[in-house]
This record gives C-alpha cells, structure tokens and sequence, in this order.
C-alpha cells in the first residue's frame, strides 16, 4: 500500500510541536529511512501512520483510507495490514517468543492450525527456531527485536513500520536484522525503518527522508546518513 | 466460532495464571453478596413477620336487627382486598359468648329470644387497606355497626411502612456497595492486564475478542462468589433458625424451604449478573480508554 501525507501537523500538550508540515508520498513496495536527531518526530510520524496518533492538521491516507475517518470496528482490520515492530518491543514476557508471534495470529481469529504453521514459519525465518520456547526476559535484545519483527510479519502486512530496529545492537546483529527487513520489502511491503544506526543506512542505501524539529529537511532516494554540516 | 475457543482458553488463563487476583475478585464477590444476600433475607422476615400481624386483623361486621349477612358477604366478595369474610349467625355468636361467659351468659338467654345480630368477621392483608373497607362497611344500610381496633391499624400501618421504605433502602444501598465493590475489583484485576490489552489493540484485535475472556471470568467468579455466599448464609440462617425455634419460638421466620430455595437462586443470578455486567462494563471502559487516538 502507498502512503500519502500531506501537511501534517502534530501537535502535544503544552504546545509541543513534534511535526510540522510534513509532506511524504511513499509508493507502494519502496523502502524508506526515517532518520533524524532525538525529538526530531520519527516515532510521532510512525504512531500517526499506526493510529495511534491523529494528526492535529493535515490529510493521511495509507492505501485507501483516510486515517482520520477510521472508526472503532475498522480500527483492528487496519491494524491488520500494518505491521508495527515498536521501539520498546512490546512483548508480553510471560509468553513465550512462539506465542508471542501466535497470540497475535488468534487475535486476528484465525484457526488454530493456521495459526501454528505461520507462526512457526515466522520464528524459523527469524532465526529463532531453537529458542521458540523460550520467554521474552531469556532471550538477548536481538532475539528480542527479532521475536517483535517475527510478530509484526506474521500477518503479512501491506505495511511495515519499524522504529529503531536495530538500536543497540552489535553490527553483526543489526545485519541480520537489516537483511530481515529487506527481505520483507523484496516480497512488496512497503518498509518504513526510524533509525539512528548511520553503519546499517549507509551500507544499504536505500531512500531517505531526515526529519529536523518536526520537518522533513532531506529527502533522497539513495541517501547516506552524513549530515550537511558533516560533508 | 474460532474466537470463542480461544476466548474459553484464555479465560481459564486468567484464571488460574493469575490465581491471585481470581481468588480476591471470589472471596470479596462471595464477602459482598453474603451481606446483600443477608440484608435480602432479613426485608424478607420482616415484611413477612409484618404481614402476619396484619392479616390477623378482624373487621367486625354487624347488621341491623332481622338483617341477615348476605349483602355484607356479597359486597366483600367484589372486594379483591377482602382475603378473607365469614358470616357468624345469631345462634353462632351466642355459642362463643357462652363459651366465653360461662354461666353469666345465662343472662341472655332469660330473655327467651337471641338478641344477638348476625355478624361478619372479615380480614385484608394490609393494615392499610382497612380505613377504606370500614368506609365502604358503614355505608351499606343494612350495617348497624363496624367494629375494628383503630389505633393498632393505624400504628401497624405507619410501622408497615416504614418497615417497607427502611428496607428498601437497605437493601438497595446494599446492592449499590455490592456493585461498586465488584466493579472496582474487576477493574483491578482487568487492569493488570492492561499491557497484553494494549497489545492485543495494537496487533487488530477486536473488542470483542479482547473482552470476551474478562467477561466470562467476570460471570464465572461472580457465580463462584454468589455459590460460596449461598453456603455462607445458609449455615448462619440453619443456626439461627434453631436458636430461635428454641429460645424465640414466637418469632415468626421464614423457614420454608422452597421460599428459601428460591431466594438463594435469586442470589447465585444477581452474583452472575453482577460479575457479567461489571466485567462487561469495565473491560469496555478500559478498551475505550487504550484505543483512544491521542
Ligand atoms: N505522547 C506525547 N505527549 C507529548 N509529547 C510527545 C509525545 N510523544 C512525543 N512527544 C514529543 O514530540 C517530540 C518528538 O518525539 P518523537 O518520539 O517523535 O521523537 P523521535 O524522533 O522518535 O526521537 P528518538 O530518536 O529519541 O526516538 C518530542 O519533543 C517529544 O517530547
Ligand atoms: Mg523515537
């Protein structure tokens, strides 16, 4: 699915203004970096795409809704359709990393021999496959962010959103993890990945958009992660 | 059809994964409707206790001279307050005020004729209902006379009353607490949950499937609660009914066992109930509240 937003505004409690303006048209299967320092709105931009935001000002349609006429009952089929790996993980520490991927296959009311299959064919595809049994505070932060992609893929969705993928991660890890994600945009999803990782965006150049205080202040199709004031 | 598997899956995981609060939502659900249930079954004996006295009540019904019974008895048969009208002959009358009297009653009889009139003895339920039967009573012609104890009607009326809107009120606070206790129980329990909730939001999951296990655990520890109340009151109602048969034998309490019966499976829906509407309503406030867009 393709996203459109156009003069999108966000903003906070006590004036906080954490976009400004924004306009980002991403085609269907491209692959983007949401790059740009702390407080910069990257996570604010991806929440607004997942609806967990709504823009203060400004139109966002991801295929062919409009995020701002959602309703409540259309709200968890959207959800569906784009997947999310959240910058905290959110993993539910009492299940185990297969359940944690399977939890959200029977949320979506799915049987349970289905949901078994894809849920141990994601695991696998992560790399987790011996470590499927084990819960969320047993694993490292790459298995971690890993079992939290694993979910996110699970329902094969036309979108995928993740925010700081590979953050604190060893390069050898952050790889793996980069290749994951490229590989699920080769299958025609389109990728969207907040980072600060400047070794992963300038080994796999790929489009890229800096956000600077709320505005989008570079956008390149084969960008690298050095600075203006750096060059 | 699906959901619902899982619905029943997870239910029993909340259950007994976290067995804790499930035991702090039952012990306090049984504590609450144990009180309500008591309160219920004390408005019961009262009112009951009441009605008794009330219905014992006589209006004395008595007709002119050479006046039969009839119209009195045809009048308060249309009467659908009346319970209950017995017409008393002369010769009747005379046979109680002889066993009454004794040999003073000879004293009638030297007359030659009974002097005695018919008379009817008739009985309603509530005291309240007999100011306007005695006004009906005068009115009919052939009444020479209506007899009753005014100032017992009138207090048992006002006490009757009272007793209704005492109870009443009792019982509805009580029913009030008990509500708010559940309520606020369950929110604590659904509460500790709120991160898979919130989770379960974010990946699509409906309201529906998210809420349906908290229901059920709702309804389920909600009838638990009511079964083990049910127990409860039974052993303390079982001894005070002995104490009472012994030491109290006029204190007239309700011991049937089918009232009792059905009384108790009042309880066990009201504590079904209360567990399914409280669950319902605050795992859809809760829902309401995480899905909110900011
Ligand atoms: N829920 C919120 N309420 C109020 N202010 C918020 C909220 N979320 C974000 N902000 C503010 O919006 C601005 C942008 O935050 P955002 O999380 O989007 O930054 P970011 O680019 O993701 O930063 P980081 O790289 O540190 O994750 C910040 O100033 C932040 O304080
Ligand atoms: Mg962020």
């Amino acid at each position: 699915m393709d996203i459109r937003m156009a003069g999108v505004t966000k903003v906070f409690d006590q004036d906080i203004v954490a976009l400004e303006d924004v306009h980002l048209s991403v085609d269907s299967g491209e692959f983007l970096y949401l790059v740009g320092t702390t407080g910069s709105g990257k996570t604010t931009l991806l929440r607004i795409l997942s609806r967990e935001y709504i823009a203060t000002r400004g139109q966002v349609t991801v295929g062919d809704r409009n995020l701002r006429k959602i309703g409540r009952s259309e709200l968890p089929f959207y959800r569906r359709e784009v997947g999310v790996v959240f910058q905290d993980f959110k993993l539910l520490s009492d299940l185990s990393a297969l359940e944690n991927v399977s939890f959200a296959l029977e949320a979506m009311g799915l049987p349970p021999r289905i949901v078994q299959n894809r849920a141990n064919e994601v695991i696998d595809q992560v790399g987790l496959w011996r470590r499927r049994f084990l819960k969320p505070p047993q694993l490292s932060g790459g298995e971690q962010q890993r079992v939290a992609i694993a979910r996110a893929m699970a329902s094969s969705p036309s979108v995928f959103l993740a925010d700081e993928p590979t953050g604190n991660l060893d390069i050898r890890t952050s790889e793996e993890i980069m290749k994951l994600l490229l590989s699920i945009n080769a299958a025609g999803t389109t990728v969207l990945v907040a980072t600060h990782d400047r070794n992963m965006v300038d080994a796999y150049r790929q489009r890229l958009v800096e956000l600077h205080n709320g505005r989008i202040r570079r956008d390149e199709r084969r960008g690298r992660y050095l600075l203006d004031d750096e060059l | 059809m699906t959901s619902f598997r899982y619905a029943l899956r997870d239910t029993f995981r909340l259950l007994f994964r976290h067995w804790g609060l499930s035991l702090l939502t039952l012990v306090t659900a049984a504590s609450v409707l144990y009180i309500l249930g008591f309160t219920g079954l004390f408005s019961l004996n009262l009112r009951q206790m009441i009605s008794r006295v009330e219905g014992g009540l006589v209006v004395q019904v008595f007709m002119k001279k050479g006046q039969n019974a009839d119209p009195v008895v045809a009048l308060v048969k249309t009467m659908p307050t009346v319970t209950s009208a017995a017409a008393v002959s002369p010769e009747q009358a005379l046979e109680k005020l002889r066993a009454k009297l004794g040999n003073q009653a000879r004293a009638v009889t030297l007359l030659g004729e009974n002097p005695l009139p018919w008379s009817v003895e008739v009985q309603v339920g509530r005291a309240e209902q007999i100011a306007p039967l005695v006004r009906d009573l005068i009115a009919v012609p052939e009444v020479e006379e209506v007899l009753y104890s005014g100032k017992l009607v009138e207090r048992l009326t006002t006490i009757s009353r009272a007793a209704t809107t005492a109870s009443g009120t009792i019982l509805v606070l009580a029913a009030i607490i008990s509500t708010l206790v559940i309520f606020n129980t369950i929110r604590i329990a659904i509460y500790s949950r709120r991160e898979e909730i919130e989770v379960m939001l974010l990946v699509g999951a409906t309201r529906t499937y998210i809420s349906l296990p908290f229901v059920i655990q709702g309804t389920l520890l909600g009838a638990g609660g009511a079964l083990l109340a049910i127990a409860g009151i039974w052993g303390t109602y079982a001894s005070i009914m002995n104490a009472v048969r012994t030491s109290l034998p006029f204190l007239d309490i309700i011991v049937d066992r089918r009232t009792l019966l059905q009384f108790f499976l009042l309880l066990f829906a009201t504590g079904a109930t209360l567990g399914w509407v409280c669950s319902w309503l605050a795992v859809s406030r809760f829902i309401s509240r995480a899905s909110r867009a900011k």
